[in-house]
């Protein structure tokens, strides 16, 4: 029976072990292979050999050589990279507190909670690109964002992500629309989390004569670690590959026609397949990947004492 | 140091009891108030977008224009409603969609049925070995894939004809790992005696995979159900790529292409009533369901 | 601290939508607690005993019915504010801290109410008086080495010297720091011990003198005691405690509950018999005026159980805290309290010393709920001064009992073998099950209200299979009206 089992089992999973080997685990070997190949074509599938040159050539280090001419390509070193880091760093650490402070106050509240959860569930079942494009009406030169703000120092006519907005204030709108989209996802996580906790640390806090943000701060917060981790490894993957969000803000990788000022890593892939220079593409999705393997296993070692299980 | 005579009390105590009691509930009222002024306030922000698309669908284009931004629409503007059709082919991109979106849902419903009853109930080599690289994978970013793939479909001639295009639009997403793993965690919870009372009834694996497992499972496949709609609804990239023939795009994509040439004014008006013709249908998925979808996105993080 | 519960009345209220009643879980309830008594509320599970606790314990307001502490009106007192200590069925320890935070946290939220003394000071003063006697100091480390040497590897990273300096002179680990880096234990003989010791005195009341130095700049003093001055008074205020403070009180609380070697560890490290022990630490450790154990043995095994009801009546002896003990175990109460409160349906059936409880039940309840085997109850019937089960007369009183229907309950210790006497109660013996001294008989009547009964007897007594008549012990013997279920007394 158990060698029957076996070869059953293997039935079971034959669709799944096919089409991942296909889509999943070919591309995988495939896409770091052609990292390596100088001008691959995968129209034609050929290519002039093996190289490193690809790495260097998309973080702007060296040159590509054409007709005599050597050109740098600097829009990954000079924008996407940045631009993915500061989406990350900033989105994430702002949108998890946001998200933590709104959870535990949702969690200690009576009256209205299912209709504010509710609320703030929907950013979650929309549509990236069509609420994007309600920011792009938001944040225009002529928008609410300039009139409502004016008492900040904005001005109608000001523009964040029109033609010839700034990059720093396009980066602004970009991280205000990320942080708005991102937030249902962790409210709920940390909600059920919370919801877990057991009553009785609080009734013992209580107890204990414990103030309330002492309470949030040393009981709830700790006690919520493995879902913070999770939130956090989560956003971090999530922030390091933004490009819908900025296709759905802008509709093209500048702040103004021809400009490459609000690349992503990923945006810079997903071109790259257009302009059949997926060699590039390919080592910019490993370098991609690396970044990504990096910082997770940097959470994972560094909350391995902070996280409780 | 002698610790007996050490008398300890209670912060904000108070020397009788009724002034305790009366700061206490003051504090108490104080506190709640802030929370509550707190959540309506960040409510409001995150409503506020749904609002404003609504209004701005409903404004002419002049009004939208106005340095004084109104909140309320001075002319209601059905009319923006009926022009979007003429710009924006709702119906072509609704019925790509929903091709893509259900053929895409049902075959990773088989596979994952499968899959996760393998991994749940029978007991083969490899098993857990191969679980584990299932999960790993999960961590991959799919920019790692969507190259290759694409050179793949491009290569399998896919991209030439509608068929081939909607086959390239949903078989790769016939598999999602995190459902497997979430159907399989679900499986698991099935008491193992159920399985051997149906072996001993001579019930084949077969027959009790899909007369106990799936029926007990329903609300998780419900759940994978909407989760993986909402996914094809929402989807983007992928199509963006493949399908470059308006007559192919799925919603996400007609909605940017329609509306993304940036030549003279734009068209808020136009826009926002397609976008509210997107985000609709999403937000009543989400009213009817809201249990299913916020218990499937909830479980991830449960476990941690 | 005395505790008073005034018609102490306890409402969920029900759904008339959904056609639910309300309930009634703790119904007027009157119990008066002495100072320092240990009090046990016992009942079946769902009889508002621990609604009560959590009443007393603020974490649920009562619907109606006063609390009092002292003369102090505490009713509508929140929790935080009531100043007691509070055992939780699962103890709720803080996953994530280790022991020795999760004693200590209740009492990062207390002030002092006193003297306020100069941390560093006290702290040197401690010293000098330690460092009196320096043998004793090496005799301690020396000792402490080989004694610890099986501990688990993690408590060693707090050196078993210093704990042993912890404990021996029951001081604090900055204390014990202090002096085990004198390192007194590597001089080579006596005097040299002598005069590192003498030395080392010197330094610290130079020390001294340098904090009353800095003090005397903010024109404030510090005094032989450590308390800080100010014109000649000492300064009282209500202030933060130190760590120190923190340290002693922690220390002696684990001393008391012996969790003392157990600090660094971690609560999932620990057993369910330690756990239970942090838990009363972590209660006892803000000197609570009520100490409430929600069933604190229940998650203990058999074992445990026994062993933890004996350190909790020790502890509740050495502290003197008032102590109400929630218990469905009636061995429990019986054995460590000292009343005990037997509650029914959320009212109390009696509140007696453990031994009346069992020896004269007020009511068919209380008889029924105490004593294993259970008591054996009869429907009977008074006469006048007769008491008959079926057509038997059992009983003669010099009482007038009425003619009513009664329940006649008989303990099972309540049986003697008696085949010549007048009065007697014949029962049908279907099973004898020999236990050493003792012997179980199991047998049958008609007029039985239950399953079976049991009867316990000396071995020694010839029984045999079928119908034995059996004489009563009149003190084991109780009548209860088939209506009210209150016990019916009577005399010889």
């Amino acid at each position: 029976m158990e060698s029957k089992n076996n070869w059953k089992a293997w039935l079971y999973l034959a669709p799944v072990i096919i089409l991942m080997s296909v889509f999943t685990f070919y591309p995988l070997i495939n896409t770091i292979g052609i990292s390596f190949l100088k001008n691959y074509n995968y129209i034609s599938q050929s290519s002039d050999g093996f190289t490193f040159d690809n790495y260097g050539i998309v973080l702007g280090i060296k040159g590509i050589t054409r007709f005599g001419h050597t050109t740098y390509m600097k829009d990954v070193i000079d924008y996407a990279i940045p631009n993915t880091l500061i989406v990350t760093f900033v989105t994430v650490p702002l949108s998890i507190i946001i998200s933590l402070m709104i959870s535990i106050g949702l969690n200690s509240i009576k009256f209205f909670k299912r209709i504010f959860q509710t609320i703030f569930f929907m950013p979650y079942v929309t549509n990236a690109i069509a609420v994007g494009m309600v920011f792009t009406v938001i944040f225009d030169r002529n928008g609410l964002f300039n009139y409502l703000f004016q008492f900040l120092g904005t001005s109608m006519g000001q523009a964040w992500i029109d033609m010839g907005a700034s990059r720093e204030k396009a980066m602004f709108a970009l991280c205000v629309y990320i942080i708005w989209h991102s937030l249902p996802y962790k409210i709920l996580i940390f909600l059920s989390g919370l919801q877990n906790i057991d009553q009785q640390y609080y009734d013992a806090a209580k107890v204990d004569s414990t103030p309330k943000w002492k309470v949030a701060w040393r009981i709830t917060v700790p006690l919520l670690s493995p879902q913070i981790l999770y939130v956090m490894i989560t956003s971090f993957i999530g922030a390091f590959k933004e490009y819908s969000s900025v296709v759905g803000l802008l509709g093209q990788p500048g702040t103004s026609s021809g400009s490459k000022n609000m690349y992503t890593v990923v945006y810079y892939i997903y071109d790259t397949i257009s302009a059949n220079n997926v060699h590039y593409g390919s080592a910019a999705a490993v370098l991609l990947f690396l970044l990504i393997l990096v910082f997770t296993f940097i959470q994972m070692y560094v909350s391995k004492k902070r996280v409780h299980y | 140091m002698e610790t007996k005579n050490l008398r300890l009390v209670i912060k904000g105590a108070q020397k009788d009891t009724n002034t305790t009691q009366k700061v206490d509930k003051i504090l108490h009222i104080i506190g709640m108030t802030l929370i509550y002024v707190f959540l309506a306030i960040m409510a409001l922000i995150i409503i506020f977008p749904f609002y404003w698309m609504l209004i701005t669908s409903l404004k002419s284009t002049e009004e939208i224009r106005r340095t004084t931004q109104t909140f309320f629409p001075e002319v209601v503007m059905w009319s923006n409603y009926v022009d979007v059709f003429k710009r924006f082919d709702f119906v072509t991109y609704l019925r790509n969609t929903l091709i893509v979106g259900v053929i895409s849902t049902l075959g990773t419903l088989i596979t994952t049925i499968f899959a996760a009853f393998a991994f749940a109930r029978l007991e083969f080599k490899g098993r857990d070995l191969m679980f584990s690289i299932l999960l790993m994978t999960m961590m991959i970013p799919g920019e790692m894939m969507v190259i290759t793939n694409y050179i793949t479909v491009s290569n399998l001639g896919w991209l030439k004809d509608a068929t081939g295009v909607f086959t390239s639009m949903i078989v790769p997403f016939w598999i999602s790992v995190f459902y497997i793993y979430l159907l399989r965690q679900n499986f698991k919870q099935i008491p193992n005696e159920l399985y051997l009372a149906a072996k001993v009834d001579g019930k084949s694996d077969w027959s009790y995979l899909w007369k106990v497992m799936v029926p007990l499972a329903k609300p998780t496949l419900i759940t994978i159900f909407i989760l993986k709609l909402m996914g094809a609804w929402n989807s983007y990239v992928w199509p963006n790529l493949v399908a470059d023939k308006e007559q192919y795009r799925l919603i996400s994509n007609g909605l940017r292409s329609s509306f993304s040439t940036v030549t003279g004014e734009p068209q808020y008006g136009l826009q926002m009533a397609a976008t509210v013709l997107v985000t609709v249908p999403l937000l009543l998925l989400f009213i009817f369901f809201r249990k299913y979808i916020m218990r499937g996105v909830g479980r991830a993080g449960i476990k941690g | 601290m005395e505790i008073k519960l005034k018609n102490l009345t306890k409402k969920f209220p029900g759904d008339p939508k959904k056609n639910i009643k309300d309930t009634i879980a703790v119904n007027d309830l009157d119990i008066e607690i002495k100072d320092g008594e240990l009090i046990g509320l016992l009942g079946p599970s769902g009889c508002g005993k621990s609604t009560t606790l959590y009443m007393i314990a603020g974490l649920k307001e009562p619907t109606d019915g006063e609390i009092w502490f002292g003369d102090e009106d505490v009713t509508h007192l929140s929790p935080e504010k009531r100043g007691i200590g509070l055992v939780f069925q699962n103890y709720a320890l803080y996953p994530h801290m280790t022991i020795y935070k999760n004693v200590s946290f209740p009492l990062t939220n207390l002030l002092v109410d006193g003297p306020v003394i100069d941390k560093l000071t006290v702290r040197y003063l401690d010293e000098i008086n330690i460092l009196k006697d320096p043998a004793k100091i090496v005799d301690v480390i020396v000792n402490s080495v080989d004694k610890d040497k099986a501990e688990e590897e993690r408590v060693i990273e707090y050196h078993p010297a210093i704990r042993a300096i912890i404990n021996s002179f029951k001081t604090t680990q900055y204390i014990a720091k202090d002096l085990f880096k004198l390192e007194l234990h590597l001089c080579e003989n006596p005097e040299e011990v002598q005069n590192k010791a003498t030395q080392a005195i010197t330094v610290l009341e130079g020390k001294i003198e340098k904090r009353k130095k800095l003090f005397q700049t903010f024109k404030k003093d510090i005094n032989e005691k450590g308390e800080i001055t100010k014109d000649g008074e000492v300064v009282v205020k209500k202030h933060k405690l130190s760590s120190d403070e923190i340290d002693y009180l922690v220390r002696d609380a684990s001393r008391l509950v012996q969790i003392d070697n157990l600090l660094d560890r971690k609560p999932s490290e620990l057993s369910g018999g330690q756990q239970q022990r942090v838990a009363i630490a972590r209660a006892l450790v803000k000197k609570p005026r009520v100490l409430l154990l929600d069933e604190p043995l229940s998650n203990l095994d058999a074992r445990l159980r026994i062993q933890t009801r004996e350190e909790i009546k020790r502890i509740q002896q050495e502290t003197k805290i008032t102590t109400i003990f929630v218990t469905h175990d009636q061995e429990e109460a019986l054995s460590i309290c000292d009343d005990i409160v037997v509650m029914n349906e959320g009212v109390e059936m009696q509140k007696d010393h453990p031994q009346e409880v069992y020896r004269n039940p007020h009511n068919l309840f209380v008889a029924k709920f105490l004593g294993t085997p259970p008591i054996n109850i009869f429907k009977g019937v008074a006469r006048g001064n007769e008491v008959y089960v079926g057509d038997e007369k059992i009983l003669v009183t010099s009482t007038d009992l009425g003619n009513r229907d009664i329940y006649v309950g008989i303990r099972p210790e309540g049986f003697l073998l008696g085949n010549n006497v007048e009065k007697v109660l014949t029962i049908n013996i279907k099973q004898i099950v020999t236990m050493g001294r003792d012997m179980t008989l199991i047998g049958s009547h008609n007029d039985f209200d239950g399953e079976e009964i049991k009867i316990i007897i000396d071995s020694d007594i010839p029984v045999e299979n079928g119908n034995n008549k059996f004489a009563l012990r009149r003190n084991k013997v109780f009548l209860f009206d088939s209506l009210t279920n209150e016990r019916i007394y009577f005399k010889d």
